[in-house]
């Protein structure tokens, strides 16, 4: 039939379609389609893990792993046809595919997940899973308590620095605001910038803390239910202030380089005594392996400080998701597999195996890895990580007394022409104009409030 | 008689397949995008519903929007000026001076044209790099040590859009020299001779004989210039960012951020309608405007 | 001493002219160069200035492109749709230029306005509907005979590449063709050749030039193209710009530079090599606008 097709089509297209992917088809043996990110953490360690799901079940497992994947799999999800039975794409990834995902309604309710058991174990998922995540509006965005996307991949954002820089100079590392503004005017002194940031993308995890540091975790769920009275509250606009404040000890450079093409450059400065914070997440360090570093340099990592002796300290934990799509076909199998991540096996392969390892010449080391992504479960501290990691200094900081916040907004109809949280939206993309001061902190602060309630109209 | 139809079938062998390639694959789809411009719609599910004009309602108040436009408007006009300033000055140069390496001029300027908008945008990423490192500022550096303080050309918005014009510039000189240099070359040396010995300049016969003879050209090439600009000018946007404050999206890039990242797949082919309509009204006027009579030689 | 005044203004001129061509032409070489050294560079070299010459030649960030990115492979598949799309353009735009240009026939001045009008059509949004409409007829067929067939199928990308084309390539060639002297076809007409005949044998072989030209310019868009290959072709099997994109997303991985200069030198090369060669004849072609109406 293709030969009939394709000589009806142009008479140059007469062999056969070799491009043609259909794939193999006919057996009875079930296939789970897997797609997803190929981001910092590699391919090896869910390589791993389809592995022993493959011999555990004895079915296969087709992977593919892309850096593009957003933008490859929209159309295989548009058409409904072949579509994956399971997605790892985050939602606020570029493209914000899994975003548009939940905005059309078509992913899979997945709350009985939870009642499973963890394959090999005799806790179920849901115990398993460390408290909040599972309720958190990135897993159940529509917030009626069912989940959608499981949680998976967790780890802190906060405040990345020199740590041997504020040894060799005797500075504390600040825990309230004003203890940042003192150590602002001395690092200026010396030449050195306080703040920078990589882009206004990464202003979701830390806008996100400092309000729970300024308003606290009760309004903070009201902000992310668009409840525009709390937005307008005086302990929310303090939230803009601190960040219009720290606008003006940000790095003269920062902005210019705050896009996709170079803000390595920006994540440099650190590394250079340029600036001292930045704020990121735990796959910083691995980014930024190859890059040349100041003399003493190494990682610090603090959560956002408190206002006042007497507030919280935030870090928010930031999570990943995968999630099944409506229209996939091994939904229950997709199913299984999810539970099996959350299983201490799992979890131990996607955290021994992270991106390879490189030398000095950039040559892939054979067979020695990264870590990995952290699973949020119970067991992550003391079954998955062993002691003298250098990981515990990042997953440490909620042992130290920050309080984590989660992400992410609950779901509301698309306005069109409204963008709100992506990271050229009101919400963040107005940091580089404030940094710039082409706006004022008032006219940041009424443009969300406009929006707000454009989404309660 | 038979003549006649063995002329008409010749004319619709030759048509046919193009009017069906042109028809499926591109008409069809434009109606397409009209009607989808009347859909609320993200783009995913089946969950269509029909909005009549709402879209373009919405688009008309959207101020967003409105910044992408007068963007889009002022890269048309900044870039298309300039480019054929100095391509036109660069072909009369290379087809009537006596230039030593005349070839290696007009390979060399053409290059630009071929590169993907990748290696473009790789390479002015390095050109406009805010620190001491970047060739611009390194440059600036030379002449102004004193108060030297680097120039943000990707984050400041008020340069911003001056820089992705440059990029764009650069890109285009050449095409459109090699364009303006095939009609130049083929005016009679002998109009020039004659001017010459009436004592004209230059400059004088610059604009007597060389601008009029290849005005049509140029008129062309404006229509070429609106498309591309649109085109390129979102390539750029799309690698470099919006900036502050989408002080350099475009109609294109804007349509893009909506149909895909803010799941607003209708509004965006809206835009894309407009586009459409705006490039093409545009040409028409800008083509009206510059119509003079037809000139001979 | 009037002479002596114009000599040097003449020099002045002169002067001006170099300077003008020589800064224009740094401009381009520097840059391009640059991409060159940058695809030899150690990874840890671009950190610091951009601009210093590779400290050793890196030729694995060229193995790595092709193995690790799995560039060979596009390279082929590259090949194939630009080849092949070039192929199908000319055999449906060339006659249809010729005809649009040389006859008078009802319907003539509409058609030329429609291509005109094809001309303001940005793929950018009418790729979607492309692939709707594609995915539609891989139902109908699926339905029939089980298997697909439009998508992820190299040589139906071609068929789109070369049918979003035809609006400018026939714009141009009509163009050229419109500026060939009439009294050739009148005498292959009068020798009795039929109008196959005169077109095949003395027309088409006449726009030469314009041709060359037409196959540089489509060669450059299609194999540079990026958001139609994307989209049509969701499975595994991509174009080498796919295939690069790929590769520069640094998404939260370390951006292997090194290995992303290689691939745009990779992607670059043979656009080069293709204008090197077709140089010459592009000012020929380029006829544009009825000079000689």
């Amino acid at each position: 039939m293709k030969k009939l097709l394709s000589v009806c089509m142009v008479g140059l297209m007469t062999l056969s379609l070799a491009a043609c992917g259909s794939g193999d088809s006919g057996s009875d043996e079930k296939v789970l389609k897997i797609s997803g990110l190929d981001g910092g953490y590699g391919t090896k360690g869910w390589e791993e893990v389809v592995k022993v799901f493959e011999e555990q079940n004895d079915v296969k497992v087709e992977l593919t792993l892309e850096k593009n994947i957003s933008e490859t799999l929209r159309p295989v999800l548009t058409s409904g046809q072949d579509v994956p039975d399971l997605v790892y794409l985050s939602l606020g990834a570029e493209g914000r595919l899994t975003d548009t995902m939940v905005a059309e309604k078509q992913i899979a309710d997945i709350s009985d997940v939870l009642e499973m058991t963890v394959p090999g174990e005799d806790v179920t998922v849901e115990e398993k899973i460390l408290p909040g995540f599972t309720e958190a509006l990135t897993s159940s965005p529509y917030g009626d308590g069912n989940m959608y996307l499981a949680p998976i991949n967790y780890g802190p954002c906060g405040l990345f620095f020199n740590a041997g820089l504020f040894e060799e100079k005797g500075w504390e590392v600040p825990t309230t605001w004003d203890e940042m503004w003192e150590l602002g005017d001395k690092a200026k002194a010396e030449g050195i910038a306080l703040f920078t940031y990589p882009t206004t993308g990464y202003f979701d995890a830390f806008f996100s803390a400092l309000l729970n540091v300024t308003a606290g975790s009760e309004t903070y769920t009201e902000l992310m239910n668009y409840d525009t009275e709390a937005w307008e509250s005086d302990e929310v606009k303090q939230a803009f202030e601190i960040v219009s404040k720290l606008a003006t000890y940000t790095e003269e450079n920062t902005v210019a380089n705050a896009n996709k093409e170079s803000f390595t450059k920006n994540q440099q400065l650190i590394l250079d005594n340029e600036a001292l914070f930045i704020p990121n997440g735990t796959w910083l360090p691995g980014e930024m392996a190859d890059a040349p570093k100041v003399e003493g340099f190494e990682w610090g990592f603090t959560a956002l400080p408190k206002v006042g002796a007497e507030g919280d300290a935030y870090s928010t934990a930031f999570v990943e998701q995968v999630y099944i799509p409506s229209d996939a076909e091994n939904q229950e199998l997709a199913k299984e597999f999810i539970a099996f991540m959350y299983s201490d096996e799992a979890a131990s392969l996607f955290y021994k195996y992270g991106a390879p390892k490189t030398d000095a010449d950039n040559n892939i080391i054979e067979d020695e890895y990264n870590p990995g992504a952290v699973m949020p479960i119970t067991t992550a501290s003391t079954k998955i990580m062993s002691e003298g990691d250098a990981n515990i200094l990042f997953y440490s900081v909620y042992d130290n007394g920050a309080k984590s916040n989660p992400v992410g907004f609950v779901f509301k109809d698309t306005v069109e022409g409204v963008d709100l949280t992506s990271a050229e939206g009101i919400l963040y993309g107005t940091v580089n104009e404030v940094v710039n001061g082409t706006k004022t902190v008032a006219e940041w602060h009424a443009s969300v409030i406009e929006a707000v309630k454009k989404y309660n109209d | 008689m038979n003549k006649k139809k063995e002329k008409r079938r010749f004319i619709a062998v030759c048509l046919a397949p193009a009017i069906i390639l042109f028809t499926v694959f591109m008409i069809i789809p434009t109606l397409n995008v009209f009607w989808m411009s009347t859909l609320k719609w993200g783009g995913l599910s089946a969950n269509k519903e029909f909005v009549g004009l709402n879209n373009f309602k919405i688009l008309f108040e959207d101020m967003n929007f409105i910044q992408a436009l007068q963007n889009t408007i002022f890269l048309i006009v900044v870039v298309t000026i300039v480019t054929m300033v100095f391509s036109i000055l660069f072909a009369s140069i290379l087809v009537r001076e006596k230039v030593k390496g005349q070839n290696f001029f007009r390979i060399i300027f053409y290059i630009p044209n071929i590169l993907s908008v990748v290696v473009i945008a790789s390479i002015f990423t390095a050109i406009y790099d805010p620190s001491t490192n970047g060739l611009l500022n390194s440059i600036e550096s030379l002449f102004r040590p004193e108060t030297w303080e680097t120039t943000k050309y990707l984050g400041d918005p008020n340069i911003m859009l001056y820089a992705i014009s440059g990029a764009m510039i650069w890109q285009a000189i050449g095409y459109y020299m090699v364009m303006y240099m095939a009609s130049m070359s083929s005016i009679p040396e002998h109009l020039y001779e004659a001017a010459s010995l009436e004592g004209a300049g230059k400059i004088k016969q610059f604009f007597s004989i060389t601008l009029p003879l290849i005005w049509s050209n140029i008129r062309t090439t404006l229509t070429f210039f609106i498309i591309s600009c649109i085109n390129l000018s979102f390539l750029f946007v799309k690698v470099f960012g919006s900036g502050p404050g989408g002080v350099s999206e475009t109609v294109l890039s804007y349509m893009y951020k909506q149909a895909y990242s803010n799941a607003s797949y209708g509004y965006g082919m809206a835009i894309g309608v407009i586009i459409f309509l705006f490039s093409f009204v545009l040409s028409a006027l800008v083509s009206k405007a510059t119509e003079r009579e037809p000139l001979e030689f | 001493m009037k002479n002596k005044k114009s000599m040097s203004a003449e020099r002045l001129y002169k002067i001006f002219i170099y300077v003008a061509l020589i800064t224009l032409a740094i401009s381009i070489i520097v840059p391009v160069v640059w991409v060159f050294m940058a695809s030899v560079k150690h990874n840890s070299e671009f950190y610091g200035s951009p601009w210093t010459i590779p400290a050793s030649i890196q030729f694995s960030n060229f193995v790595n492109a092709f193995e690790k990115a799995n560039m060979g492979q596009y390279f082929i598949n590259s090949v194939i749709a630009t080849g092949l799309g070039l192929i199908i353009l000319l055999v449906v735009a060339l006659p249809a230029s010729y005809v649009l240009a040389r006859f008078e026939f009802r319907g003539r001045k509409f058609m030329n306005t429609a291509m005109m009008a094809g001309l303001f059509i940005n793929v950018n949004y009418i790729v979607v509907p492309i692939f709707l409409m594609l995915l539609g007829w891989d139902d109908f067929i699926y339905n029939l005979f089980g298997d697909g067939f439009f998508l992820d199928n190299i040589f139906v990308l071609a068929l789109v590449y070369a049918a979003t084309a035809i609006p400018f390539t026939v714009y141009l060639l009509s163009g050229y063709f419109r500026t060939l002297p009439k009294a050739y076809e009148e005498a292959a007409l009068i020798d009795g050749c039929g109008y196959f005949k005169t077109m095949f044998k003395v027309m088409i072989p006449m726009a030469k030039p314009s041709i060359v030209t037409v196959i540089l310019f489509n060669f450059l868009a299609f194999w540079n193209e990026y958001i139609i290959a994307l989209t049509l072709m969701p499975g595994t099997s991509k174009t080498l710009p796919v295939g690069l994109m790929n590769l520069m997303q640094a998404a939260r991985g370390k951006a292997e530079y090194g290995m992303m200069y290689a691939g745009l030198v990779i992607v670059m090369l043979p656009t080069l090599i293709l204008y090197i060669m077709v140089q010459k004849k592009l000012t020929q072609g380029m006829t544009l606008g009825g000079l000689k109406d």
